[in-house]
């Protein structure tokens, strides 16, 4: 599925178990190269020193929440262009509509299955 | 004016019984007030242990699962390996049973995907149980203001042990340090000739 299959896939998440699972799905997909943060700040700082291709990232961490996070790379000049796919419990509409006013590139509700992250995946590198 | 002062008192008495009536009625409360914020901290630790245990649990499954997908992984690159000999040496009936195994193979390693993507319960659970502590420390934080407002009396030890809550928060915390591991059954059973 990747355009580039050594593309680097930042996976943005507090909790250690939703970035293993996201982290399996990438894979099966043909993701081998994926990174991990714990939350906004640290994301934003690998964003910075290194190169990806690809965020997907939890909406409520600590230090800094995935909305925030998206909003910094959006306007980061060096960063916009790079796809940001949330996954979150947060459903509500409004959070929703945040996110895509923020620039997200689609969003997923949990609890997800991996076919639904295989088309949201497959909706952004189309 | 006289009647206007005579009011003025009578509302004054209202409001003083109203507030006698309020503090006695809280000093009636205290105990389980007492036993209450006392009771709280506990059962938010406990709370937080069982997101532990459901993280841990999950951990060990998505362990044991990654092994089950690594070797679907190398299964299919041998039985393809092997189909392609066959279909050189014309067996091409062969080829093809075998060729439904990897189908089958394929098939499992979504389930086993599945299973993985299943696992995103535990962040719903540890999302709330988050919530829940949160709320548990405001709401104790809410009855120490009345406990120190109101100036009630007594020990919070003691209170905390009282009641059907006091006593069940007890078993959790005694099963902390009292629950038998496997290993100590297994020592205590082969001590009665069990092998």
């Amino acid at each position: 599925m990747p355009a580039d299959p050594s593309m680097k896939v930042l996976v943005v998440d507090d909790m250690v178990t939703m970035r293993r699972i996201v982290k399996n799905i990438l894979k099966q997909l043909g993701f081998g190269n994926v990174d991990e943060a714990e939350n906004g700040q640290e994301a934003l700082q690998k964003l910075k020193t290194d190169t990806f291709g690809f965020v997907v990232s939890d909406w409520n961490m600590p230090v800094m929440t995935g909305i925030d996070m998206l909003r910094a790379i959006r306007a980061d000049e060096k960063l916009k262009a790079i796809p940001v796919l949330m996954v979150t419990a947060e459903a509500q509409q409004s959070n929703l509509i945040e996110a895509v006013q923020a620039g997200v590139s689609n969003y997923i509700v949990k609890p997800f299955t991996a076919e639904t992250m295989q088309e949201k995946i497959a909706k952004i590198f189309k | 004016m006289h009647n206007q002062e005579y009011k003025l008192y009578e509302e004054l008495g209202a409001l003083a019984r109203f507030v006698d009536n309020a503090k006695n009625a809280i000093s009636t409360a205290s105990p389980q007030i007492l036993s209450s914020s006392a009771q709280l901290p506990t059962a938010a630790s406990h709370l937080s242990d069982l997101s532990k245990i459901t993280e841990d649990g999950t951990l060990e499954v998505m362990r044991l699962t990654e092994m089950m997908q690594d070797n679907h992984s190398q299964i299919a690159k041998d039985l393809f390996a092997v189909v392609e000999v066959l279909r050189a040496m014309d067996c091409v009936g062969l080829a093809g049973r075998l060729g439904n195994v990897t189908s089958v193979l394929a098939q499992d390693g979504k389930y086993l995907t599945e299973i993985m993507t299943a696992l995103s319960f535990q962040d719903l659970v540890a999302q709330r149980v988050k919530k829940l502590v949160a709320i548990l420390d405001e709401v104790q934080g809410k009855l120490m203001k009345l406990v120190v407002v109101f100036g009630l009396q007594g020990s919070c030890e003691a209170a905390s042990d009282k009641g059907a809550a006091g006593h069940l928060l007890k078993q959790l915390e005694e099963s902390k340090t009292t629950a038998m591991k496997q290993k100590v059954a297994d020592d205590i059973l082969a001590q009665f000739g069990f092998k």
